[in-house]
């Protein structure tokens, strides 16, 4: 498993225990429609009805294709 | 709009119903289904499955409304095990045996698919299909069965097996959509024209297709010559019958006839085959004595010497053996079988000969009686058979066939799993026996409970493994001619591709393989059944059949039991009557059992009394009650009266001409019948029925060609095939489903021209093709041999525009690195802190992936993109999972999937992404009458010609398209089409409307003229390019097209350079490597004979594995070349003594070196002990280059004298695998 050279990480033996720090990302319930906040490393459940699968919402970014 | 003729008065059903159907697309109906005849056409697969359960809502008919799987556990009774101590327990007075202990199962049960009991957030306990598509799991309920055990006599324990997860079969008695109407489905999350009918297996949408089997309890007389290879004095006749339990396993027997006159019976016992004397089992079942025999068989026709001779033959035969006696011979037979049919050892020989004649011999009837006078009935068939006095029945017509259903054939393999499960458990036991394990204790529940926890009950696990494969694991065979097979994928490639599947009916892989094609032919039998034209041609033509769009297959048990006594009233003579004369009376038979005799205008008088009163529902005699009436003729088929009320039966609504009600048909009576296929052609006296419609017989999509009866019938046989290759509109809840592959046309139309049907079936809510204008004109140039011109500004407003959805998982659980055991995952979606998300120098992948390591939805993918990044625990980097398509894709939909619980951190996405695909030179479109053609212009719209109304055709074909192929029908939907568009109407194109005085040009003609076009539909038209006028009027029209999925973007195969094979360094094979089209042996042969050399050598040489090779100029050999360092200055002692350099790089031949080293050795040695021996040595080796190089003039060196040749590199690898095989390659360099 660990069969990669991590010379670049040396120095960053500890890092399974860092956490990441990133925004929380918002979530939809795929049977209820309810929006949800759901942290990296969090259980994909509804917390509305505990329903299983998440969709991701549409991008925020700017979407612009070349029109050709 | 122009005024319309008398003609046009709208006819019923001529208008399109948009607002209705959008109100009922925007709402559906809360009450009912939008299409209730679409829940229709699955009621077999539905009912099938629900007959399993004791709840299936099916009319109980006979029996007592038990469900498969409970007479299942009934069939497969008790085992029994011994522990070997003490002496009680000895039913057969045998002591020794020590305490019995028998085991059995008294109930199963299957619940609903449910949240797993861990999960304790959930709200909504009950999971949907929906939610199985989208977490690619299976749908499944838990299967519990109840196991009781008793020790000899005494207290019966009771325990309940966890059998796993058991498929469940969507909308079926155990699916949480069952009966849930439009609206409902629609919340969630499904079609609103849902029918189930299928399982959902990974994701996957599976389903149990149809199998043709022989018909059941119906003796059928064969003729095979290979039964003469069985053994000695057996011969090519046999009748035989196929047998059904009440919970749908099936048993068959066949009754060889012997040259000596005598019969066999043979079955199947666990794969293997059995034969035995018919005798033993006439004397076992009852005691017969020869006399009963004789006069059973004989029926008093004593004049029939035929039949005479060899029921004494068979009788004189039998004495050999020895056994009088009915007890004799079942305890003959428990000898013989004792050790194969592994029952509990202290049964008696006799016990073990009634088991077995009850598990084997005619396993449908129950009474012993009842079986001994059916055996007879085939003894005397065989007979006839054997006389010439009766025909050969033919087991290819579907008058002998009946439908292996899914539900049945799911009890089938599950009974047999429990009973595997059964065996497992007593086999635990009895080895704990055998090896006199010391835990051994009969009265210790827990060592009991041990052994059955250690027995492997996992049968849902082995359910989803056949549903997800469709092999079947057996040890039995379950009476069938195949293992695999049975399941097919139900793809949703456009809606008439989805409820195909479900129509469609298999012959058998069996017959596949089968080299003559009589199997394949299409029957007069199989009117009404099978559709005649909806069979893909090609290897599997004739096998795979669709059902005709009324044909119903009998799912629900009827209540039969008062019919015996019922005919008896009526003049039949009752099966125990004493003496019957087999001359003049004909037996009649319910379901393979032998109810009576009647003579000959009895038999037809009950047939048609039975007829009518099931019509007109009196004597309770069921609708679905098959009346097979076989009259008398001269060596035709066995006579008698059939009566059949068993499930699985293919039966059609027609209509009864004596009383105008409506019947139901099956496919063995109907040979006997005359039906009218309309009204108009009831002959009086002859015609017994008449067809509700003329278009009956055609299957569904048969039934969606319009005016199919214009066309050649090849063409509509092909219009099957491509409607189910048409880009359609798969489905309307496109978000949640999680299919491989999805295609989809975005500007679908409903077609102007339609038959009655496409609304009866709801098509218009899954359109599968766009109107278009199309002129038959050669103009381009660019339109021969099937091409068609697409009109530029069409394709620009969007004609045939179409997407392709592509599913596409990263689970980390299934990526290397993740480790399987472990509790806590390692690997984890997002960016690890090495991956700059911001900024100016920020990682590139961030363009496509957000923070959290899934892909932004709406994001541009190019080949090659990432479209997620995890990060991995143990070395803290980041990876990121390619897009690993060649073309660009948007991302449509990412799905998040939770575990089962819903108690596990992110480890699986899946996600839509959308593919776009605009017509492109190349790509396939159709009519819908089999002219199919590939797009091969693009022709600017300025450039295209046009009408005096200043119309533009969108589509250009060439008028050779139509002559040999003869679809007129096609020619009709442009006018009809034309017209309608001008007018407004929805025109119904349902085939056999118009007749040779009511003709469709007629009709179609006076439409146009009404709208002010010419009455055929040719159009004077202008050239686009030069503005004149043509010649002749061109005919042009509204027609529906449909754009095929076989698109150019999927097929096209070029390459300069690319992937080469690492062995021959010749290109790869195959598209999806990067490979080349073969340029194979007739290719060449071409350029041989065309002269074209350079161009050979370009395609075979240069442009394949083109390399060059040092090769000894000495030697020949390839393969022996040397290097020597020339950095060094090393040098060859040439052949005058001189040093002379190598090749230029120090190359030289090592082989030539090593001879001529040899050489110099040998001259030294000869030198040192005397000229005398020298010559004697000397080589003989016998080369084509025989000249040794210092004979040579020029610079000729020891092994020096190299060459480069340019040779293909596989010939290279051709000599070093010769040389490794001690065969030697030499070239002459010249």
């Amino acid at each position: 498993m660990n069969s990669q050279p991590s010379q670049n990480y040396g120095s960053n033996s500890g890092f399974q225990n860092a956490p990441a720090p990133r925004q929380d990302m918002e979530y939809l319930c795929a049977d209820c429609g309810a929006k949800n906040e759901i942290r990296s490393r969090e259980p994909i459940r509804c917390r509305e009805c505990g329903h299983r699968i998440m969709y991701k919402k549409r991008t925020n970014r700017m979407v612009q294709f070349e029109a050709r | 709009m122009p005024d319309g003729s008398p003609r046009l008065a709208p006819r019923a059903g001529c208008t399109f119903d948009t607002l209705a159907r959008e109100k009922k697309f925007k709402s559906p109906p809360e009450k009912e289904s939008v299409i209730p005849i679409l829940n229709e056409f699955v009621t077999p697969h539905i009912e099938s499955f629900n007959a399993l359960f004791d709840d299936s809502g099916l009319p109980s008919g006979d029996g007592d409304g038990r469900g498969l799987l409970h007479l299942g556990l009934e069939d497969i009774g008790k085992r029994v095990v011994f522990d070997g101590r003490g002496d009680i327990g000895a039913e057969s007075g045998q002591r020794g045996w020590g305490n019995r202990l028998s085991m059995w199962y008294e109930q199963v049960t299957v619940s609903k698919p449910m949240v797993s009991e861990r999960d304790t957030q959930a709200k909504e306990r009950r999971v949907y299909p929906s939610e199985a598509r989208e977490r690619l799991t299976s749908y499944r309920g838990r299967m519990m069965v109840k196991i009781c055990w008793q020790v000899n006599d005494g207290p019966v324990e009771v325990e309940m097996r966890d059998c796993g997860l058991l498929p469940i079969m969507v909308r079926s008695a155990r699916c949480n959509l069952r009966g849930m109407s439009s609206g409902e489905l629609v919340r969630h999350h499904e079609e609103p024209e849902e029918f189930g009918g299928y399982f959902v297996i990974n994701g996957n949408e599976r389903l149990i297709r149809y199998l043709i089997l022989p018909r059941r309890h119906h003796v059928i007389s064969l003729v095979r010559p290979s039964f003469v290879n069985r053994g000695p004095s057996y011969t090519p006749y046999a009748v035989q019958i196929r047998c059904v339990r009440p919970d749908q396993t099936s048993a068959t027997n066949t009754l060889h006839y012997l040259s000596n006159g005598s019969a066999m019976l043979r079955f199947s016992w666990r794969k293997q085959e059995y034969v035995i004397p018919i005798m033993l089992i006439l004397k076992a079942l009852v005691s017969a004595s020869d006399k009963e025999v004789f006069e059973g068989v004989m029926m008093q026709d004593y004049g029939d010497t035929f039949l005479s001779d060899r029921v004494e033959l068979l009788l004189r035969s039998f004495k050999m053996y020895h056994l009088y006696t009915g007890d004799q011979c079942l305890q003959y037979l428990g000898d013989k079988f004792r050790i194969v049919v592994n029952m509990p050892e202290d049964w008696t020989n006799q016990a073990i000969g009634v088991w077995l004649i009850n598990k084997v011999v005619l396993v449908h009837l129950q009474n012993a009686r009842d079986k001994f006078r059916m055996l007879l009935f085939m003894l005397r068939k065989l007979y006839a058979l054997v006389s010439k006095s009766c025909s050969v029945d033919n087991p290819d017509s579907p008058q002998h066939q009946e439908v292996l259903l899914p539900g049945a054939l799911y009890g089938m393999i599950i009974k047999e799993r429990l009973e595997e499960a059964l065996n497992g458990f007593r086999e635990g036991i009895a080895l704990d026996v055998r090896n006199s394990n010391p835990a051994v204790d009969f009265y210790d529940k827990r060592y009991i409970k041990k052994v059955l926890q250690r027995t492997s009950y996992d049968i849902g696990a082995k359910m989803s493994n056949f549903l997800a494969t469709g092999n079947l694991v057996t040890p039995t065979g379950l009476d069938l001619q195949q293992a695999s097979g049975f399941t097919i994928v139900a793809e949703k490639l456009n809606w008439m591709r989805y409820i195909s599947h479900f129509r469609s009916i298999h012959r058998g892989a069996f017959f596949a393989e089968l080299k003559t094609t009589t199997v394949r032919k299409l029957l007069p039998e199989a009117w009404g059944f099978l559709c005649p034209v909806h069979t893909p041609d090609g290897s599997p033509c004739g096998l795979l059949n669709h059902l005709s769009r009324t044909c119903r297959i009998v799912t629900a048990p009827l209540a039969v039991s008062h019919i015996p006594a019922l005919l008896a009233a009526h003049g039949m003579t009752q099966a125990f009557a004493p003496s019957v004369d087999g001359r003049r009376n004909l037996c009649v038979q319910l379901d393979g059992r032998l109810i009576g005799w009647a003579p000959a205008a009895v038999c037809q008088q009950l047939a048609t009394s039975l007829r009518i009163w099931k019509t007109e529902g009196k004597h309770s005699v069921p609708l679905d009650l098959e009346i097979g009436y076989v009259p008398v003729s001269k060596a035709g088929q066995y006579p008698g009266l059939y009566l059949f009320a068993s499930r699985s039966r293919m039966m059609r609504p027609v209509k009864y001409v004596p009383n105008g009600k409506d019947d139901q048909v099956g496919s063995f009576e109907q040979v006997y019948m005359d039906i009218a296929c309309t009204p108009a052609e009831i002959e009086d006296g002859v015609s017994s029925h008449v067809e509700h419609s003329p278009t009956n017989f055609l299957s569904i999509l048969a039934n969606l060609t319009p005016f199919s009866d214009f066309n050649q019938s090849p063409r509509n046989i092909y219009q099957c095939q491509m409607g189910k290759q048409t880009m359609g509109t798969p489905a309307t809840a496109l978000q949640h489903r999680t299919d491989n592959k999805l295609y989809r046309l975005q500007t679908g139309q409903t077609p102007i021209v339609r038959p009655m049907l496409h609304n009866t079936y709801g098509m218009d809510s899954f359109p599968n093709g766009t109107n278009a204008i199309v002129a038959v004109i050669s103009y381009t140039g660019y339109d021969m041999e099937d091409a068609m011109i697409l009109n530029k500004s069409a394709h620009e407003r969007g004609f045939g525009y179409g997407t392709i959805y592509k599913s596409y998982t990263v689970d980390l659980q299934e990526l290397t690195g993740s480790r399987r055991i472990a509790t806590t995952p390692t690997l984890h979606f997002g960016f690890g802190p090495e991956i700059r998300t911001d900024g100016e120098k920020a990682h590139p992948a961030t363009l496509h992936i957000d923070s959290d390591g899934l892909p932004c939805v709406g994001a541009r993918l190019n080949p090659g993109d990432p479209i997620a990044a995890y990060v991995d625990d143990t070395t803290g980097r980041t990876k990121f999972a390619k897009y690993k398509g060649d073309e660009v894709a948007y991302v449509d939909t990412v799905r998040l999937i939770g575990s089962d619980a819903g108690d596990q951190e992110l480890q699986k996405i899946n996600m839509t992404l959308r593919i776009t695909r605009a017509p492109v030179i190349g790509d396939k479109f159709s009519s819908r009458h089999g002219q199919k053609g590939v797009c091969s212009q693009k022709w600017p719209a300025i450039d295209m010609p046009f009408s005096e109304s200043g119309m533009q055709p969108d589509v250009i074909i060439n008028p050779h398209a139509f002559p040999s192929r003869m679809t007129i029908g096609m020619l009709v939907e442009s006018m009809a089409g034309k017209a309608g568009a001008m007018h407004g109407l929805a025109q119904d194109a349902t085939p056999f409307q118009f007749t040779e005085e009511d003709t469709a040009i007629e009709y179609f003609g006076e439409q146009l003229q009404a709208a002010g076009y010419n009455y055929y539909g040719n159009e004077p038209m202008y050239s686009g390019i030069t503005g004149q006028e043509f010649a002749a009027d061109i005919y042009i029209g509204v027609v529906y097209y449909q754009r095929l999925r076989h698109m150019v973007l999927d097929k096209f195969q070029v390459r300069t350079t690319g992937p080469v094979d690492p062995v021959t360094r010749q290109p790869v094979k195959g598209r999806k490597r990067a490979g080349g089209i073969r340029f194979g042996e007739m290719e060449r042969d071409a350029l041989i004979a065309h002269g074209t050399a350079f161009l050979l050598q370009d395609r075979l040489m240069n442009c394949s594995d083109y390399s060059t090779a040092w090769v000894c100029r000495t030697c020949g050999s390839l393969i022996s070349l040397g290097y020597d360092d020339v950095s060094l200055g090393e040098m060859v002692i040439g052949a005058n003594g001189s040093l002379k350099p190598t090749g230029p790089g120090g190359e030289y031949c090592r082989a030539c070196r090593a001879a001529a080293e040899e050489e110099d050795t040998r001259a030294r040695a000869a030198l040192a002990n005397g000229p005398a021996r020298t010559a004697t040595n000397g080589r003989s080796a016998d080369m084509r280059v025989a000249i040794g190089s210092q004979f040579v003039l020029g610079p000729a060196s020891k092994g020096g004298d190299m060459d480069i040749i340019a040779v293909p590199y596989v010939f290279r690898y051709l000599c070093a695998e010769l040389a490794s095989m001690g065969i030697k390659i030499s070239l002459e360099v010249q």
